[in-house]
């Protein structure tokens, strides 16, 4: 699992996620999302190349996501392939994070 | 003697009880697809509904400890894909475990349950039963068409 990050424009951080976040790949993002949680405040996570998403892989999206929506901030899911948005939807985590597939709605959401 | 028009095979994975041997069910999964040529959704959910069970009966039935053993048989008939995992752990009473909830905030979120939540939404058919001395646990998959080779 690899996570990437680049600054974009409005203070906005887009984190690249890329890989299989199973429970594996959860272990290996986690510390870098809660860094990124902690000192971002507009974190747009592109989750096109994730490949699989499990349970441990939910919580590594989850926990930052709360941390920074504590902070003030604000987090948007951008273009999920078909099967990991089901496991977004199948946990509910549609209905407290949004999910965009087109980039300027997303941007658009965390202003 | 097998039947003439029913497509049977089976493979086993032995685990000891450590999360870092959830790293060696990938490449078994993977190879199960390619040989059957299985649908990409139904790769997905059998990698996922691996996962949540493996990883539940590691860190839930035998709390952490490395050296238990876990088995894991594949069979398919058919459309019917099935793997029967067995533990022994102590008994696990699916109906005790709750499902998540939708929140009405970020905030009253609480990612907990997920894992089983999910095997329900992902796998076609789930059953527990009790051993003996541990846990047998049946996930079914239908596929549209009979696997081939």
């Amino acid at each position: 699992m690899k996570i990437t990050t680049e600054e974009l424009e409005g203070g906005i951080t887009k984190v690249v996620l890329d890989g299989r976040l199973d429970i594996e790949g959860a272990a290996a993002v986690d510390l870098k999302m809660n860094v990124l949680a902690g000192s971002k405040m507009l974190l747009l996570l592109d989750l096109q190349k994730v490949t699989f998403l499990g349970s441990m892989g939910l919580r590594t999206i989850v926990v930052p996501a709360q941390t920074v929506h504590r902070r003030g901030g604000k987090v948007v899911l951008f273009a999920p392939t078909a099967m990991v948005e089901n496991v977004l939807k199948s946990s509910y985590i549609n209905n407290i994070i949004p999910i965009h597939h087109e980039l300027s709605a997303a941007l658009a959401a965390l202003k | 003697m097998p039947e003439k028009d029913a497509h049977k095979a089976e493979a086993r994975l032995t685990l000891r009880s450590q999360l870092a041997e959830l790293s060696r069910v990938w490449p078994w999964v993977d190879a199960l697809a390619a040989e059957y040529n299985l649908p990409g959704e139904t790769h997905f959910a059998i990698n996922l509904c691996l996962e949540e069970a493996l990883s539940n009966i590691i860190r839930h039935g035998y709390h952490g400890h490395p050296d238990h053993s876990i088995t894991i048989d594949f069979a398919t008939t058919g459309t019917s894909l099935t793997f029967t995992i067995e533990d022994q752990a102590p008994h696990f009473m699916p109906a005790e475990s709750k499902d998540a909830q939708p929140a009405a905030s970020i905030e009253e979120y609480r990612p907990s349950g997920l894992g089983l939540q999910l095997m329900r939404q992902f796998a076609g058919t789930l059953a527990w039963e009790p051993l003996p001395h541990g846990n047998r646990l049946t996930i079914g998959f239908t596929v549209a068409q009979a696997p081939g080779k």
